[in-house]
């Protein structure tokens, strides 16, 4: 295995809406801000990985635009995934390793404020035959997942709403959060419900925003950042399509994911000093504490997906911010993770430190 | 030994009907912006690399060579030569003119871009590579922020000749 790290990470502010740019005036600012924190040229990028999703956008091959932020000509060696851009790191990470080149370039567009009522598009990620044709509403399959896990006393309407108001109080500190401030647990719970029991804090605010992490190999990483993230593991697993066969109380697939990147890191989650959960709800929290082992970690230090989710960009988020705590010199070990698909049915989990092996 | 038959098989479900339909806000761009607002003013507007000097038209918001924000917008006059074009002669779904028609890339004079469009007022086999062309714009109630304010571009009745491509 070669060792790779991130050497640098940039975001773009979680906003509700972004109706300036088209999707290659959104990216150009947040890749020049990458390249130049990395000190390179884009000419020394060998290759470029990006996630994003039609279904956002409402148009086929939508991300083709973003190439025209990136350079591309002349012809450069790039790679899409129509998922969240996490996978994409996945996959540029896996090509790196292949020892095909020295640096490559992640990015990720979440435009979640294009479609005028995601309750018309979300439905079309589910199972096409027993699910989609009922139109679940947007939080419908969160709300069960959440009841569940209140009735198997796993949790408590009142340590959902801790997890947002320590969420949004550590999202002061990030300029890139959409949402923040200080909210009392009482003034949180006299909130009415979405899905009950979430309420609409307990949800992770949908918006735009992009996100660029650059990766180097080696000597190559050494040279770019003084101290750089190295990625000592990654994985990922997914469960099975339909909701109705799990226990949605779990997140076997994280739990799998986790420990398959324990194995490889030589560390595990209850290693790691800070922690970046994709918690598409608050609920999401203690499951995925509970599959990834996170007795000590303090867990999304940047307010997390409950303080901006731009759809698509928001797990490679949790990558940039987990990397960053390594490349500011705030944390030894960090985990990352991301999610795709309703109810955490899809998980990939990264393990970081500041050691190379 | 011949195989008892079995009951007979139950009907298969063929089909399920799950229409999807979904409403999407556009963003065009500031770049595109300035093309498309120009269009609703029967003008062409294009703009210049300051990095490499190619001009584009249609003009993003910078230049997707050189990364470098173009320079302020100028109108071209819209005549320009065919680089190259093709005849639709079949019909299909959403078609909105009748077959055969002439689709072509256009090379407008002053720009380095090429633009798509129809190509009207001429037989398609008189349709050739280096015609010159010009813009026929739809009367001035249906000029709008859309390509669709061109109907089709026209030969000028002047011939300039193959027209180099370049490298």
């Amino acid at each position: 295995m070669r060792d790779i790290a991130v050497v640098s990470f940039a975001q773009s502010p979680c906003v509700a809406a972004n109706r300036r740019d088209d999707m290659a005036g959104f990216l150009l600012p947040v890749i020049r801000d990458a390249v130049q924190q990395a000190g390179i040229d884009r000419d020394q990028i060998d290759f470029f990985a990006s996630g994003s999703h039609d279904f956002f956008e409402g148009r086929t091959f939508a991300y083709i635009e973003s190439l025209d932020a990136v350079g591309a000509w002349p012809p450069i060696s790039e790679s899409h995934v129509e998922m969240d851009a996490a996978w994409a790191f996945h996959e540029a990470w896996a090509w790196l390793q292949l020892g095909q080149g020295d640096i490559a370039l992640v990015y990720g567009i979440g435009r979640g404020s294009l479609p005028r009522d995601l309750d018309q598009v979300l439905p079309a990620q589910l199972d096409p035959y027993y699910l989609a044709p009922l139109r679940p509403h947007r939080h419908a399959l969160a709300g069960l997942q959440a009841r569940a896990l209140l009735d198997a006393g796993r949790t408590s309407e009142q340590q959902l709403a801790e997890v947002v108001s320590r969420s949004l109080a550590a999202a002061v500190a990030n300029p890139a959060a959409q949402k923040s401030g200080a909210f009392s647990v009482a003034e949180l719970m006299a909130a009415p419900y979405v899905a009950s029991p979430l309420r609409e804090h307990d949800v992770a605010p949908c918006g735009d925003a992009a996100a660029v992490v650059v990766l180097a190999a080696g000597d190559t990483a050494r040279r770019l950042a003084d101290r750089p993230a190295w990625v000592r593991a990654i994985d990922h697993r997914m469960d099975t399509h339909y909701p109705g066969s799990r226990d949605l109380t779990r997140a076997e697939s994280a739990r799998i994911a986790g420990a398959r990147a324990a194995e490889l890191a030589g560390f595990a989650g209850y290693d790691v000093d800070v922690a970046e959960l994709h918690v598409q709800y608050s609920h999401q929290e203690m499951i995925l504490a509970d599959a990834l082992g996170l007795t000590g970690a303090l867990i999304n230090l940047s307010g997390g997906p409950l303080a901006g989710n731009p759809m698509t960009a928001t797990g490679l988020i949790r990558i940039g911010e987990a990397a960053a705590q390594i490349l500011d010199g705030r944390a030894g070990r960090t985990l990352a993770h991301a999610t795709n698909g309703p109810a955490l049915q899809q998980n990939l989990v990264c393990l970081m430190s500041t050691d190379p092996a | 030994m011949s195989a008892e038959p079995g009951p007979p098989l139950p009907q298969p479900i063929t089909s399920v009907k799950s229409p999807f339909r979904m409403d999407y806000t556009y963003v065009a761009g500031a770049g595109r912006s300035v093309f498309l607002r120009g269009l609703a003013e029967r003008k062409l507007l294009a703009r210049r690399c300051p990095g490499c000097s190619q001009v584009y038209l249609p003009p993003p918001e910078f230049c997707s060579r050189c990364l470098t924000e173009l320079e302020a917008p100028f109108e071209l006059d819209g005549r320009g030569t065919i680089a190259t074009f093709c005849v639709v002669s079949f019909p299909f779904p959403g078609q909105t003119i009748e077959a055969p028609y002439v689709v072509a890339h256009i090379h407008h004079h002053g720009a380095d871009t090429r633009l798509m469009h129809l190509i009207g007022d001429v037989a398609p086999d008189e349709v050739r590579i280096g015609m010159e062309v010009e813009p026929v714009w739809v009367g001035e109630d249906q000029l709008t922020t859309s390509m669709t304010s061109i109907r089709h571009y026209r030969p000028t009745g002047v011939a300039i000749g193959s027209e180099s491509t370049r490298a």
